[in-house]
Parts: C-alpha cells; sequence; structure tokens
C-alpha cells in the first residue's frame, strides 16, 4: 500500500493530491467486495492547485492592475515630456537633468537627515520608555494612553502642531519663549530650526510604536539570563546592556526599518507644517516630488523623481522582509 | 515576572532611578497628551479665546487657557453650513468599502498563500508586500495619470480603488500569519466530513474571525487617516474627512475653532476604535513582524 500521510507538505512536495483518503478508499473498494457497498452521496472533487490559484486569482489580479500596471506607465512617463493629452520622447532628459538638479539632489540629503534625526530621538526616547514602563504600575493604561497619537490622522496632527508653533498664538511657541529657547520668530520660521520642528511632529506620533514594539520584544527577553547575571553580580545598568539589548536588537531593527520606510513613505504632516519651507529648507525629496507632479504638473519628470525614490524604498524593503524571515525562522 | 523573585536591595542609586523614571513617564505623558487636550478644548472655544496667550515668561498666566465659556458653534459650524456630514459619509465609504474589498479578497488569497507552495512564491510574495511599502507619493504619479484617462478621479470607486493599493497587500500580508496558525488538519477532518473544499475554508473562518474583524478595522484607520490620496484622487467629488479639514486653512482669517472641531471630528472615531482593537495593534503596525 502507499503511504498515507495526510500532511499536507508531505504530498505536496511530491506533487501528488493533496488528499489522500480517497485513494486508500479505492483500494479497500478495489478487494472483493463482501457485497455492496453504497456510493457516498457526494464525492469530495480533487483538490488540486488549481483551485487555490483560482482563490487566489481575484485578489493578484487587481493588485496586478493597481500597481504593476501604473508601474510600466511610471517608467513610460519618466521617458516622456507628459503634457496634458500628451507624451513626447525626450532622451532620457528628465533622468539626465536630476543630476545637476540641486533641490533633487538636496531633497535627498535633507530626506536623510529628517529620517535618521526621527529615528534617534524615537528610538532613544522609545527604548527609554518601554524599558521604564515594562513591569510598571498601571502599564497597561498608560501605554493606551501613549497610543493615542498614533491614531490620529498625520495631516490633523500637523494642523495641531502648527496651532501650537504659531507665533503669535500658539502655547508651544510661548513655552519655548519663556524658557529662552527661541526668539519671536516661530520654530518653523527660521531655517535652522524648521527641521527640527517637523521631526518632534513625528517623535510626538510615532515614538509610541516604537515604545510598543520594544514592550513586545522586553516580554521575550530570557527571565533566567537575566536572573543568572544577576546571581553573578551584575549590575541592574550591566544587565541591560549585557542581557536585555542584545536581546531586543531584532525587534528594534524592524522598527528601524519600519520608521525609516514612513518617513519616506507619508508626508502629510511636513507637508501643513511647512511645505517645505522656509526657502527649501525642509524640502525632503517626497516634498518635492509632491510639488513638481501636482504642483507644476510635470508629470514626467515627477515620474522619474518618484522611480528613484521607489528603487531605494524597495531596496530598503528587500532588506526588512530579509530581516522578518530570520524572525520567523527564529519563531520570536 | 520571574525576575521579580531575585531579591534586589534597594540603593540610592535605584532609589534615584525610580524617581527619575516616575518624572519622565509624567512629562513624557503631559507631552503627548497636551496636543490632544489643546485640540479638544480649542474646538470648544470661540475665536478670539483660542487666542487668548500670557505673556512671555508669564507662568501664572496660564490657567489663560482653562478660561472660556464652552460654545458648540464651530460644530454646528461645519455641519450645518459646511456640508460636513456628506464628507464623513465619503470618508466612510472610502474607507470601510477599500477595508471590506481587501479583507475579503486578501483573506482568499492569504489562506491560499498559506495552503500551498510553488515556484516562485516567495518572489509573489515580495512583490505583494513591495507594493504596500512604495512611498505614497511616488505611487500617486502614475496612478493619477491612468485615473484621469479613466475618469475615475474625484470618485469614490477611484478613491477605493486607490486606498485599495495599499490595503489589500497588507490584508494579505497579516491574515496569511493568522491562517498559517490554523492546523490543515481541520480542514481535513471537515473534509472527510463531507465538506466541500470551500466549506472546509469557510468552516475555519471563526477561528479567524476576530483577527480579520481587527484587521478591517485597521484597514478603516490607515485609509480613513490618509490624506494624499484623498486630495489628488478624491479631489473634488469625492472629499474625505482630512481633505475638507485642511481645506479649512485659508491663508487669511484662519478659522481656528473650526479647524480643532474638525480635527476632533476626524480623530475622535478612529481614537475609539484604535482602544476596540488595542490587542492587534502592535502585529498590525508592524506588519505582522511583531506580536504582542
Amino acid at each position: 500500500m502507499t503511504d498515507i500521510t495526510l500532511s499536507p507538505e508531505n504530498s505536496l512536495r511530491h506533487g501528488e493530491s493533496l488528499f489522500r483518503v480517497r485513494q486508500l478508499q479505492d483500494n479497500v473498494e478495489a478487494r472483493p467486495a463482501p457485497s455492496r457497498i453504497a456510493e457516498p452521496a457526494r464525492l469530495n472533487p480533487l483538490p488540486s492547485k488549481a483551485y487555490f490559484f483560482w482563490l487566489m486569482a481575484p485578489a493578484i489580479i487587481l493588485l496586478a492592475c493597481i500597481s504593476i500596471y501604473p508601474f510600466f506607465w511610471m517608467i513610460y512617463m519618466s521617458l516622456h515630456e507628459v503634457d496634458i493629452g500628451s507624451a513626447t520622447w525626450n532622451n532620457f532628459e528628465n533622468f539626465t537633468k536630476l543630476f545637476t538638479d540641486t533641490r533633487y539632489l538636496k531633497g535627498w540629503a535633507l530626506l536623510f537627515q529628517y529620517s535618521l534625526m526621527c529615528l534617534a530621538l524615537q528610538i532613544g526616547i522609545g527604548v527609554f520608555l518601554a524599558v521604564v514602563l515594562n513591569g510598571a504600575r498601571f502599564e497597561k493604561v498608560l501605554v493606551t494612553a501613549l497610543l493615542m497619537p498614533m491614531m490620529m490622522a498625520p495631516i490633523v496632527a500637523g494642523l495641531v502642531w502648527y496651532f501650537l508653533y504659531n507665533g503669535t498664538f500658539g502655547w508651544y511657541h510661548w513655552l519655548f519663549q519663556s524658557l529662552g529657547l527661541l526668539d519671536a520668530k516661530s520654530i518653523l520660521a527660521s531655517p535652522n530650526t524648521a527641521m527640527l520642528g517637523i521631526v518632534l511632529v513625528d517623535v510626538w506620533q510615532w515614538t509610541p510604536l516604537i515604545t510598543l514594539i520594544t514592550l513586545a520584544g522586553l516580554k521575550r527577553v530570557p527571565q533566567d539570563q537575566l536572573e543568572a547575571n544577576m546571581v553573578d553580580g551584575a549590575s541592574p545598568l550591566r544587565n541591560f546592556f549585557s542581557v536585555t539589548l542584545p536581546n531586543l536588537y531584532p525587534v528594534l531593527l524592524i522598527a528601524v526599518m519600519l520608521r525609516f520606510m514612513d518617513n519616506f513613505r507619508f508626508i502629510d504632516s511636513a507637508l501643513v507644517l511647512t511645505g517645505g519651507g522656509p526657502g527649501n529648507a525642509t524640502k525632503i525629496l517626497p516634498i518635492y516630488l509632491f510639488e513638481v507632479s501636482f504642483k507644476f504638473f510635470k508629470l514626467g519628470r515627477g515620474a522619474a523623481i518618484a522611480l528613484t525614490l521607489l528603487v531605494v524604498t524597495i531596496i530598503l524593503g528587500m532588506i526588512l522582509v530579509k530581516v522578518f524571515d530570520r524572525q520567523q525562522t527564529r519563531k520570536i | 515576572m520571574a525576575s521579580r523573585d531575585v531579591v534586589q536591595y534597594e540603593t540610592p542609586l535605584t532609589r534615584g532611578f525610580r524617581w527619575f523614571s516616575g518624572v519622565f513617564i509624567a512629562l513624557y505623558l503631559v507631552w503627548t497628551l497636551l496636543p490632544i487636550l489643546v485640540m479638544f478644548v480649542s474646538s470648544f472655544k470661540d475665536l478670539l479665546e483660542a487666542f487668548k496667550i500670557p505673556a512671555v515668561g508669564d507662568w501664572s498666566g496660564v490657567g489663560v487657557f482653562f478660561d472660556f465659556t464652552p460654545t458648540l458653534k464651530h460644530y454646528r459650524d461645519l455641519f450645518v453650513n459646511l456640508d460636513f456630514s456628506r464628507y464623513m459619509a465619503n470618508s466612510l465609504v472610502a474607507a470601510g468599502g477599500s477595508a471590506v474589498i481587501s479583507v475579503i479578497l486578501g483573506s482568499m488569497a492569504a489562506y491560499s498563500l498559506s495552503r500551498i507552495d510553488f515556484r516562485g512564491k516567495s518572489d509573489l510574495f515580495f512583490w505583494i508586500i513591495s507594493t504596500r511599502m512604495a512611498p505614497v507619493v511616488a505611487v500617486m504619479v502614475p496612478l493619477y495619470a491612468i485615473f484621469r484617462s479613466l475618469d475615475l478621479v474625484g470618485t469614490l470607486p477611484g478613491l477605493i480603488l486607490a486606498y485599495t493599493t495599499f490595503n489589500l497587500p497588507f490584508a494579505i500580508w497579516i491574515l496569511k500569519g493568522f491562517f498559517d496558525n490554523v492546523p490543515y488538519a481541520i480542514e481535513e477532518a471537515q473534509m472527510v466530513d463531507g465538506a466541500t473544499r470551500f466549506q472546509a475554508f469557510v468552516a475555519i473562518l471563526p477561528l479567524v474571525a476576530p483577527g480579520i474583524g481587527a484587521f478591517i478595522v485597521l484597514c478603516i484607520l490607515f485609509a480613513w487617516n490618509d490624506f494624499l490620496f484623498a486630495a489628488i484622487i478624491g479631489s473634488g467629488g469625492a472629499k474625505t474627512l482630512p481633505v475638507a479639514t485642511r481645506e479649512l486653512v485659508q491663508p487669511q482669517n484662519i478659522q481656528w475653532g473650526s479647524i480643532m472641531a474638525a480635527g476632533v471630528v476626524t480623530t475622535l472615531p478612529m481614537m475609539l476604535l484604535g482602544l476596540v482593537i488595542r490587542r492587534y495593534l502592535v502585529t498590525g503596525l508592524t506588519m505582522g513582524a511583531v506580536k504582542e
């Protein structure tokens, strides 16, 4: 008799049918039957991969229509001078111009500056907060209170902070001035501080995510290692750096990558806060792209910029998925 | 937690740290909740009261913040004069529509991806997730051109389709993790009992139902809070709450009261929903990489 294992992996690996019970039944039927066996009213249809492909198809086709098709459009547009209703080939001019476009190059620099400032503050504050909150009294309530900013639409967050930063009636502006940190100019009005202004909003909104991720990681730090270390006489500080932190690296890596990509993805709050100004002090690349495409409607140039931004994000994404995979095999 | 059982003696250092951490948590709470409080309170203030602020360095003047007579004027304004009920309906339809489409199609795809193996599966998977990671502005350039040629700009179906670009891959990615946790043996048992494959699939749905529910909510949250797609693709006929809120900001004569009230209207439902799905939040926001 053939093997009758039911595990899907086994049968699938040999490209055979998923569902072996029927064959077993057939074998039984093949023997000389003592009496007539009634046919079951309905047989299970022979399962096949085709069934699953059909189940998958609607989602895949829809996704292809709204992602692959636009992707080819983007490539097409990036090679043309696009006007309403017309597109003329322009010999890679969209791309060659990018190398001399100082605002484009500065956009990259500012984007990385922005992301790194956000990340440094978020990781620093977020991890410390998680360590302090872990096992604290009212942990659940406190964490829930911390979640609130994340639920807010980034555009609304931007507007509220715009109000708080306002040079004549903003409460934070009043606070900064009273503390002697700022002169009469609002934080967003001066090119030196505007970047910090938009970074603070991102930090306000997304540090809780880092805290949540770190808290989830902290719950999985092996307690026996901590105890062994403590029995050996390590101080709590030493304990943190030699046991807790190394155990946190995998989740922190995920947190960093996610935030990094989100800084590339979303510009809502920065758009209302400064819109790239003053001057071009906060014109990070996505904002510049937004302007080129939807303010000046140079869709061809916009597509070229978008393509470069997309490629960098996809490379980041590949790294992230690699990290995910390693995580899942480690069963964290 | 086991570590509590190990006796740790109080030293001045640890006590200092405890104090410091308490103060830090308190300060952080204030910093985190203050903007939200200001938004809520300002939405009930009359225009002039919202602009009242103490002189620089006048710390005792902070009380001015609470010195006002609450008014519902701004909310009335939004819904009576400004058509916010229609924007809210738009938001609801666009976010809900894309969430339901994404989760239905997504759960079918996720189930299949979780049950079979084929060559190129990891590539397919990476493609799916990369569509979710793409910068919104970058995706929007070609999408806008296509939607314009299809006359989808400014319509709710266009907006639903646009939101599906990020909600569908999210749903597939997250729900696959859910189906991976359901043992295949359950379906097998169903099929031995005479269920068809599809009936077996339906039979395991209750097991993943809480997760699916939570992710419908999360998809709604992403779409509801979106601004860029709504501003570009939905401009005109399908104005959603974030766009309408943003439009209240005029170069002159900024109506802060109305803006704050609109902010509350946009934010409050999502905060409540966020609390409802609190348990799935970390999983959702980290795309399933971190589980609580």
